[in-house]
């Protein structure tokens, strides 16, 4: 419960740091920085091999995929992305506030009261491969389709076209 | 007491901050941050639930995450991969500039 206590906030602090950072490069890492500490939280509640997997696929991964678009990118125009407009804000605040209540309200109403204090404090991952590769094999058999065609896609999408299309002249 | 409502009110907090980056976001990769976020929140339900909602022991909670995790990874790989094209035809990511099929 200590660690959960001290996480949560940390969690918050940096997602908060990635969602209002007006440079991309430092909302990039702030969520790397985020990301990692849901690793750490994972490892803290008894699902070590999941920490260890967030901590490769997004830390090592997607965190490291995003900087790199963003260094590829290089957004030049910084100052628009400063320049977060009040009117967006207060639209956005009004989508997202109704979403957090109605959220909220189900936490604090919903809950079953004898929540169990935890039947599984360790995850048997012995069993969790089990689970994977005997009773949901045309599961992993679709990610695995999916990830292939996902490469290709991938590749295809940024490979540079032969022949360059002169880009369209800026407005 | 028991941790489930904490890591429920962490979980949507960071879905409402994702929601919020998504919606704010003017930089395509940046909206892809936001996406990111909102996924971590379902995880962090999955694992919360397993942990200390269910009273058997059963493994549904971490195979979706398992599973939601490699799907995110795929995501953002081709997220990226049509930004970069799109960049490559506009050279900007700022979505307010992507007009051209505007009425």
């Amino acid at each position: 419960m200590i660690p959960l206590l001290i996480l949560s906030p940390l969690i918050l602090l940096a997602a908060l740091g990635a969602v209002w950072k007006a440079r991309p490069v430092h909302a990039a890492l702030l969520l790397a920085l985020a990301l990692a500490m849901v690793a750490v939280l994972y490892l803290t509640v008894g699902a070590e091999f999941i920490g260890l997997v967030q901590f490769m696929v997004y830390v090592g991964g997607v965190a490291i995929l995003i900087v790199f678009a963003l260094l590829i990118t290089r957004p030049g125009d910084e100052a628009a992305e400063v320049a977060r407009r009040p009117s967006s804000l207060v639209m956005g605040l009004a989508c997202v506030a109704p979403v957090l209540g109605m959220l909220l309200y189900a936490i604090s109403k919903g809950l079953p009261v004898e929540a169990a204090e935890g039947a599984n404090p360790k995850l048997p991952v012995e069993a969790l491969g089990r689970e994977l590769f005997e009773n949901s094999v045309p599961a992993v058999l679709a990610v695995g389709v999916l990830l292939t065609a996902v490469l290709i896609g991938a590749a295809l999408f940024a490979r540079e076209p032969a022949n360059k299309p002169e880009p369209p002249a800026s407005r | 007491m028991n941790p489930l409502p904490l890591l429920l009110t962490l979980s949507s907090l960071l879905f409402v901050l994702g929601l919020f980056a998504v919606l704010t976001r003017r930089n395509a990769i940046l909206i892809l941050v936001g996406i990111e976020l909102m996924l971590n929140a379902a995880n962090i339900n999955f694992i919360a639930f397993w942990r200390y909602g269910s009273a058997e022991a059963d493994l549904t909670g971490p195979l979706f995450v398992l599973f939601s995790i490699a799907i995110a990874a795929a995501e953002a790989a081709v997220g990226l991969a049509i930004i970069l094209m799109v960049f490559r035809h506009t050279r900007s990511t700022d979505l307010n500039r992507l007009d051209s099929l505007h009425g």
